[in-house]
């Protein structure tokens, strides 16, 4: 009986540290495509797919021994150009000043890329997937599943041999896709592309010193956050809905954003939108009307905004 | 006597001319006709001729008979399902048929394997477009021309209720570029309240 439970209790404990040791190679290859994205001189094009809508961009980064620049040029949208010198993001536009924020990443791209794998690990198991080949290269699928339902699943394929991003999926609960990251060029050398030399010493103005942060006075509570988030104490202020605006909360799990709107009543229908993997969730009321916008599902916007006091 | 006329009779089984008297005797006379057919054969054999009941023309006369046969048209009345289904009745307790069948069960489970798990990976690319569609122009956040259209107006709509989903859609999209501003912002309105080094990137170089 003692050796029964003993050889019982072995075969246990091989399983589980074949588990961890499954999850580590997991995170390891996590580590392997922020690396890519961090650390390599690349000239890429990726376009991003929401429904029928295409998105397209050409991104370049660069490093030297002490500065680091990025280069995120949409192509369906002319007039715009962002740019990242370390930890300011220039957005340089044709007909009016340039908007400068301080950031150790631009938000308009993946911000799985970016943030600490610390966080990314506290919302998200890591499971290594198959290999596939994709666009002629071969490519190995990273799973990042969430830890509670009610946030997107992430499928990663990142290139075998530079750890390079190739595609990324955001899935809901249900493994739907509901929008694709995908990179249709990649150029990776090891000197500074040409062009953002030219950047890395134009001159470029300096970011605002600090936002204004008059908080209209709101009037209103948010009852309840979504597992994992927390309120931003101190959001900035929106100048162009500022007659319309009752109350407005930011909440953030580290990794993604959700705003909370609360405006006079239109007296439309409570409705819902999906842009992407965005949900925009308006809920009517007879006094107020809320919208949560943010990468969630729509039950979980539903109960945000009905927490609203 | 008898040597004697055995003598002219031997003599003509050899192919020697018969008078017109031993001629008039021989068709009277049934006995010598056997004897020289007898002659006949005793001298075929020891000249070791070899005699064939068949003649070499054999087939040609059956040809000819088949010719005169008169053509008899038959048909079946059993139809083409119950002319399948009887060989297949009599393959099935053949003993060829059934490796031949298990062969074919283990290619049809080997097909649908193949194919199942390819429509299995092809499902997500099928369905990448969802619910409710919203047309956004993902500028970087500021006042973008408005493109917002939602699929589900239809043209029942009074012009009125048309014009106010487009107010609707108009503040919507307002919202939208707002929380966007928000994201953009917020890591510096982050640092500035909590005045906390970046952690942003750095922690995973290598």
């Amino acid at each position: 009986m003692m050796r029964f439970s003993g050889v019982c209790s072995a075969i246990v404990l091989v399983v589980l540290s074949g588990f961890a040791h499954a999850e580590q190679e997991a995170w390891a290859l996590f580590d392997k495509v922020q690396h890519a994205v961090q650390q390599y001189n690349f000239d890429t094009s990726f376009v991003v797919l929401k429904g029928t809508k295409v998105d397209t961009y050409r991104w370049l980064h660069g490093r030297t021994d002490t500065q680091e620049i990025e280069h995120l040029i949409p192509l369906d949208t002319s007039g715009v150009d962002i740019l990242r010198r370390d930890s300011v993001v220039y957005y340089l536009l044709t007909d009016r000043p340039a908007f400068v924020t301080l950031s150790s990443s631009i938000p308009e791209l993946p911000s799985l890329l970016f943030e600490p794998k610390s966080k990314v690990s506290e919302l998200y198991n890591a499971i290594a997937g198959s290999s596939a080949v994709m666009s002629g290269r071969n490519a190995q699928l990273l799973r990042l599943t969430a830890k509670q339902s009610s946030r997107y699943n992430y499928w990663l394929w990142l290139d075998a041999e530079t750890g390079f991003p190739l595609r990324i999926d955001t899935l809901s609960e249900q493994q739907t896709p509901l929008e694709r990251w995908l990179v249709t060029h990649m150029q990776i050398s090891p000197e500074l592309p040409e062009n953002l030399r030219a950047l890395m010493d134009a001159d470029l103005p300096a970011p605002a010193d600090s936002i204004d942060k008059a908080l209209p006075q709101t009037s209103h509570q948010l009852t309840w956050l979504p597992d994992g988030y927390q309120q931003v104490t101190e959001p900035a202020t929106i100048p162009q809905l500022e007659n319309s605006l009752l109350s407005y909360w930011l909440l953030t799990d580290g990794l993604h954003q959700v705003s909370v709107f609360v405006q006079n009543s239109q007296r439309l229908p409570t409705q819902a939108y999906r842009d992407g993997a965005t949900t925009i969730f308006v809920q009517a009321g007879n006094k107020m009307e809320v919208t949560v916008i943010g990468p969630v599902s729509i039950d979980t916007a539903r109960q945000l905004a009905a927490s609203v006091q | 006597m008898s040597s004697e006329h055995q003598d002219w009779l031997s003599a003509a089984s050899d192919n020697n001319a018969l008078t017109k008297a031993q001629l008039d005797r021989l068709l009277s006379d049934a006995e010598l006709q056997n004897t020289l057919a007898r002659y006949n054969l005793i001298g075929a054999t020891l000249r070791r001729e070899t005699h064939s009941p068949l003649q070499a023309n054999f087939s040609d006369d059956v040809m000819l008979q088949l010719a005169d046969e008169p053509v008899y048209n038959l048909q079946s009345n059993r139809s083409m399902y119950q002319r399948i289904k009887s060989a297949v009745a009599v393959a099935a307790n053949g003993t060829w048929l059934q490796p031949v069948a298990q062969g074919a069960i283990a290619a049809g489970v080997a097909l649908m394997a193949v194919f199942g798990v390819q429509q299995y990976q092809q499902s997500p690319e099928a369905a990448l477009s969802p619910q409710p569609l919203l047309q956004t122009q993902p500028i970087a956040g500021f006042a973008t021309p408005v493109s917002l259209s939602q699929t589900t107006v239809s043209d029942r709509f009074a012009e009125q209720e048309q014009q106010a989903m487009l107010e609707q859609q108009k503040r919507l999209q307002a919202l939208l570029n707002a929380h966007r501003q928000q994201v953009r912002v917020m890591e510096q309105a982050q640092q500035a309240s909590h005045n906390t080094p970046d952690t942003g990137t750095g922690q995973n170089e290598q």
